[in-house]
């Protein structure tokens, strides 16, 4: 008997590695397909999220830091995961998650892409992601932050003319009792910037180790 | 030597009397001027005469008739958002999936949406500064027309998912870039930067560069070369180290890189190619002009006297700038550096 649930667990572990391997290539259907195969053999949907796709965009993070990775690469992973998401949740959202963060571009920003791509990979680490869109008010976004009881705000920017808009997110959150809430900032224009000179708590290189700060951070708090 | 003859001597390897300095300043021309941004961004008269005020203030070596990334779409059809204070974003993209390719038209340059405003600042700019200094015309690359005409992401899906027809989409979107720049080119400008900040690598991996953009640039570069442009300069944005080596085969002659790339590297890559580079862009709104000076200087020391080397930006100057870090770009190359 115990060799029986050993060789399914073998098995099982098999397919989350392999399911893994078709997130990385970007394999948005043969993803799904092994999803569906894990689903079938009875593998719990969480256990698929937390060794199946959070291994794997570990993996996907490490690949990334030692090499040079693109926006391609990590938006083909991405959809992949969404995908996957999508098969085994029908809200699109796990239903256990690691808290909520709010993503925005700003106001006379309308490049959402990075922003996109963020939200996509935090949904596969865990969190719940609260997308406020692009060309959005800091009113909007603080009120959003303050609703949804949101760990974290990140803003992304392409463009450098959000940057005075970016250096008021603080004292908002402040103003209404939440400085708790940590805010990133991250895209070609921001990652330019300090987190001094921007007033925010850090700005990021890129997604991966946006979601590691968090990931660090926002642990303590919880 | 007047500005062109320097900037010529340093594309060619020659001996420029000191190092060319180009500020990559399209919409601050408009606060120079201080006028809003949509009047500069939709109107080749006030756009020249702002350009030609900014380099009254600053003296650097070249002008340029340009603004912003959105005027090849909005010539084949797609839909735009203006503002005052901003440059202007695809409101409506003109094509929706790759089924709409075979009916896009190839805009006319003296007739679709701004072209011709573009096309008249760069006559303009030519008569008031005739061969004393260099005009620069603007023409978006082919993946960034090509994403500009879809949008970034579907472009992208489009390339894995269904590659013939993103190739008959970048092959358009070049004939765009040719056309639009030879036009400026006839006009008065004396060559027409190619800008393609989509293939950079930060979007794309060098491997798609190589397979999809590469040709396309060596044949817009050809055919602009072809039409009389002085030069072929191609700026891409971000972090290029790991396709630089490529430049020589499209044929380039001035190669932009930005601040993330170390100097060192594009020396090493491009040992026979003009550099131009690499200040940080964000820097001339939030550093103090004594930074700007350092950072000036140290160019000017690693790269010595201006053979196949112009001190510049390493991506557009932001409308926002401080003017006066824009005039410490430009003395540090008249004190002659360090």
């Amino acid at each position: 008997m115990k060799q029986k649930i050993s060789e399914q667990q073998a098995r099982d572990s098999q397919s989350l590695d392999r399911l893994q391997e078709l997130i990385l290539d970007g394999d948005q259907a043969e993803s799904v397909t092994e999803a569906k195969k894990l689903c079938a053999a009875g593998v719990d949907k969480q256990q698929i999220v937390t060794k199946g796709i959070e291994e794997a965009m570990k993996k996907l993070d490490a690949k990334c830091t030692v090499e040079q990775f693109s926006l391609l690469e990590i938006m083909l992973a991405g959809r992949a995961v969404t995908a996957v998401i999508k098969e085994l949740f029908e809200d699109s959202t796990p239903p256990q998650t690691k808290g909520c963060v709010v993503l925005a571009s700003l106001e006379g920003d309308v490049h959402d892409l990075g922003k996109n791509i963020v939200k996509t990979i935090l949904t596969a680490h865990g969190y719940r992601v609260v997308d406020c869109g692009k060309d959005c008010s800091l009113e909007k976004l603080v009120d959003s932050a303050a609703q949804e009881k949101a760990l974290a705000i990140g803003v992304s920017g392409l463009i450098t003319s959000v940057a005075p808009l970016v250096r008021k997110i603080l004292p908002m959150v402040k103003e209404r009792g939440l400085e708790n809430i940590k805010i990133l900032a991250g895209g070609a224009a921001l990652k330019q910037a300090t987190s001094e000179s921007l007033n925010v708590d850090y700005v990021s290189e890129n997604v991966f180790v946006g979601v590691d700060y968090i990931n660090l951070n926002v642990a303590e708090v919880q | 030597m007047n500005s062109l003859e320097r900037v010529t001597a340093a594309v060619g390897f020659g001996k420029p009397d000191r190092v060319p300095v180009i500020a990559q300043i399209l919409g601050h021309a408009a606060k120079v001027a201080g006028i809003p941004l949509v009047n500069y961004i939709r109107n080749g008269e006030t756009l020249a005469a702002c350009q030609l005020k900014a380099l009254e203030r600053y003296k650097y070596d070249a002008v340029f008739a340009a603004t912003d990334t959105s005027v090849e779409t909005e010539a084949v059809g797609s839909v735009l958002t203006y503002k005052d204070e901003a440059y202007p974003f695809v409101k409506q993209f003109i094509l929706k999936d790759k089924n709409g390719i075979e009916n896009l038209n190839l805009p006319d340059p003296y007739k679709d949406g701004r072209m011709p405003e573009l096309i008249k600042a760069a006559g303009i700019l030519r008569r008031e500064v005739a061969d004393e200094v260099l005009v620069a015309g603007v023409v978006m690359g082919p993946m960034t027309v090509s994403s500009q005409l879809i949008g970034m992401e579907k472009a992208l899906f489009m390339a894995m998912d269904h590659p013939e027809s993103f190739e008959r989409l970048l092959d358009f979107s070049a004939d765009v870039s040719i056309k639009f720049g030879l036009a400026q080119i006839e006009a008065g400008a004396h060559l027409a930067l190619v800008f393609d900040p989509s293939a950079s690598p930060a979007v794309i991996p060098p491997q798609f560069f190589r397979e999809f953009i590469l040709s396309r640039h060596t044949r817009v570069f050809s055919e602009l070369k072809q039409g009389g442009s002085a030069a072929n300069w191609l700026h891409i944005a971000g972090p290029v180290d790991d396709i630089l080596s490529y430049y020589p085969e499209a044929g380039v002659d001035i190669a932009n890189f930005d601040y993330c790339v170390d100097p060192s590297t594009a020396l090493e890559k491009l040992p026979k190619t003009c550099l131009d580079g690499n200040i940080k862009p964000l820097s001339f709104v939030d550093a103090a002009s004594r930074e700007i000076a350092a950072e000036s200087d140290r160019l000017l020391e690693l790269f010595g006297s201006g053979e196949g080397f112009i001190l510049s930006s390493g991506c557009e100057i932001p409308p926002e700038s401080k003017q006066e870090n824009v005039a410490a770009m430009v003395s540090a190359v008249r004190r002659g550096g360090a």
